[in-house]
């Protein structure tokens, strides 16, 4: 996936790579094209069209209030762009709601703990089951035997996903306890639980320290290989971005300034200029 | 946790409620005594029995709603009224037999319920609070202005003693059974939704409403599903009120009844179901209590006032609601917990 060029996209005119971005491709995942969000007097989003493909790592970067956590909010279905399209998979998902979305296969982690503290961890990651699981109140209320047959054959892929991210030893712990490193395994096994098509992360390792760091991007590299799943990272730290993503976009006053692999985006001028204040990475 | 030595050998045995025969044989004899205990105790405490039944089903429904969903709801007294009502009038008017007028009053009550869990979509904490207390002004406004042929108005309805096949239930021990059947059939289902895939939305819900999103739950529909249910067991409890009282009228139904079923679940422990049913018999045993003494004492210091049951009463609820929030809490399930987890690993801590 390297093959991918470096192209500035001045907003307003559309560059001649997005017009092609029009015409359908089964190779992709997601594709956005021409999304804008305001809110009030503020453009979060411009003009912004992204694609990105079944077997991809991409990163998004950008300095704060760039508009990236914006960006994931209307793939998602949290905000309701006031211009463009996104589809998800061939689907065209502009403006549904969250829950139908993340029903597709569209699922994400936070930026911050958006956690059920009050729950254990298995219970947070079966949450995760729950689009996949059938069993309504009727049936908890007046069948609960075949409700806990149901619970029993996905705890088992719960257990997976607790042994792939090696929380083993705190399964049974309430999620409110654990440590901000621990929680946000804990959002990523729950994302997981979900069986996606798409995985996007809201700058996941932000306030962790190098060891967790190595550790989750470790996890993210096994969710993109082993698991198949195409991610999108929302990602300060350059070193985890230079290290993982097969392809970079940035990010800067709602405007994707710059896309390339992670080499090209580094030498470009414009990134220098905006992100990383002309200095060296 | 596991008692020291006993381990989940799968995931049945480590998802399952009673995990030990002690604790089968524990919950074998507790319903044999409760089974057999009108037979040994006098009328008194069958009352108190029953009071303590039909408050459990009331509550084990807020308990779903509020403890669990997180959705503030102080309307469960009106919903309670609502089912109260339906099932008087299907009874006595229309001759409807108990076992079926009693779902049908948790259904009227849980429709009822279910406009509020829509408001619930849209607006949180304070000012759903706010709304479910209008539930409480609407029942009574509705029963008081509808004519008086139909619901009775300020006078209430009379309702017949329930009849199985020719056989009136007309005791006070008849009334205790079915009670005791009825919360026993209501406090399973409860178990059964709270480890269910939906009582887990619920908490979801409670917990983080934009995360619930993205795991595929449709919070707006669970919220209004979660008052769906708090109603319908505010129903059925209002139906068993009806039959044992066998008189319904709104001033039984008030919003202070609505704030002692908070207090219950407060002081038991938010969001178990073991928590609210320690809640209610908690606080019905204290209200009891004073309300055995408050005569005792105004006559032995008139000076008091014959009142001093309904103001010690009324200084209880403040009192306890504020002390739990302040020093438990989590309420007593939490600490008993706690407790039991300190004796259960000893004396090999692992
Ligand atoms: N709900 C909202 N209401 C008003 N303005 C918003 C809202 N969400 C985002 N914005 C604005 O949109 C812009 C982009 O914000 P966004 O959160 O997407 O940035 P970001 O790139 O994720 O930043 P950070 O690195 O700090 O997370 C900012 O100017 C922000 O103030
Ligand atoms: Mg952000």
């Amino acid at each position: 996936m390297r093959d991918v060029t470096l192209r500035h996209e001045d907003g307003g005119t559309r560059s001649p790579a997005s017009a092609q971005a029009d015409r359908p491709d089964a190779g992709e995942a997601l594709r956005a094209d021409g999304i804008t969000l305001t809110f009030g007097g503020v453009t979060a989003l411009n003009e912004v069209s992204m694609s990105v493909k079944h077997d991809e790592l991409v990163a998004v970067i950008g300095p704060n209030g760039a508009g990236k956590t914006s960006l994931l909010n209307c793939l998602s279905g949290f905000y309701k762009p006031q211009q463009g399209q996104i589809i998800f998979n061939g689907a065209d998902i502009t403006g549904k709601p969250v829950h139908e979305v993340a029903v597709m296969g569209l699922t994400r982690t936070f930026q911050g703990t958006h956690i059920f503290s009050g729950m254990t961890v298995i219970d947070n990651i079966m949450v995760g089951r729950h689009q996949h699981m059938r069993s309504s109140l009727f049936d908890a209320f007046f069948y609960p035997f075949r409700a806990r047959e149901e619970e029993v054959q996905n705890r088992e892929l719960v257990e997976e996903i607790i042994e792939f991210l090696e929380i083993e030893t705190i399964r049974h712990q309430p999620v409110g306890s654990l440590g901000y490193g621990l929680r946000k395994r804990v959002d990523l096994g729950r994302a997981l639980a979900q069986e996606p098509k798409l995985l996007l992360m809201d700058e996941p390792m932000a306030g962790m320290n190098t060891e967790e760091k190595e550790d989750l991007a470790r996890f993210i590299l096994d969710v993109r290989e082993g698991k198949r799943i195409p991610v999108v990272l929302v990602e300060h730290d350059m070193g985890v971005v230079m290290d993982i993503a097969d392809r970079v976009m940035v990010f800067d006053f709602g405007r994707k300034i710059a896309e390339g692999t992670p080499a090209q985006v580094q030498r470009d001028p414009a990134v220098l200029k905006a992100y990383l204040g002309g200095g060296a990475v | 946790m596991d008692p020291a030595g006993t381990f989940a050998t799968s995931f049945v045995r480590d998802q399952a409620l009673i995990r030990t025969r002690w604790q089968w044989l524990a919950l074998a004899a507790f319903l044999v005594a409760l089974l057999i205990a009108p037979m040994f105790v006098g009328p008194r405490l069958v009352a108190i029995g029953i009071g303590i039944f039909i408050t459990a089903v009331v509550v084990l429904g807020l308990q779903l709603n509020t403890g669990y969903s997180g959705q503030i709801n102080l309307g469960q007294a009106a919903f309670m009224g609502v089912g109260a009502y339906t099932a008087g009038v299907l009874s006595t008017t229309f001759g409807v037999p108990f076992f079926l007028a009693i779902p049908l009053a948790g259904v009227s009550a849980a429709l009822f319920g279910f406009i509020f869990g829509l408001s619930a979509a849209r607006i949180k904490g304070f000012y759903l609070a706010l709304t479910t207390i209008a539930a409480q002004f609407i029942f009574h406004f509705l029963i008081l202005s509808l004519p008086t042929s139909w619901l009775g108005g300020s006078n209430g309805i009379i309702v017949a003693a329930p009849d199985f096949f020719g056989y009136r239930l007309s005791t006070d021990t008849h009334i205790y059974y079915l009670c005791l059947v009825v919360v026993a059939l209501m406090t399973w289902g409860a178990y059964g939704i709270a480890r269910s895939r939906q009582g887990r939305a619920f908490v979801a819900v409670r917990d983080d409403d934009v995360a619930s999103g993205i795991m595929g739950i449709n919070v707006t529909r669970t919220k209004a599903l979660s008052f769906l249910v708090g109603a319908f067991y505010a129903g059925v409890g209002g139906a068993l009120w009806a039959y044992y009282v066998r008189y319904v009228a709104v001033d039984q139904f008030t919003l202070i009844h609505s704030v002692w079923f908070i207090a219950m679940i407060i002081v038991g422990g938010m969001g178990s179901v073991t928590g609210a049913l320690i809640g209610v018999v908690a606080i019905v045993l204290v209200q009891e209590g004073i309300s055995t003494a408050g005569p005792i004492v105004a006559e032995a210091m008139p000076f008091l006032g014959g009142q001093i049951s309904f103001a010690a009463m009324n200084i209880f609820l403040g009192g306890i609601i504020a002390a739990f929030l302040i020093f438990e809490p989590r309420g007593l399930m939490h600490r008993w917990i706690i407790m039991k987890r300190s004796y259960r690993v000893w004396p090999f801590p692992y």
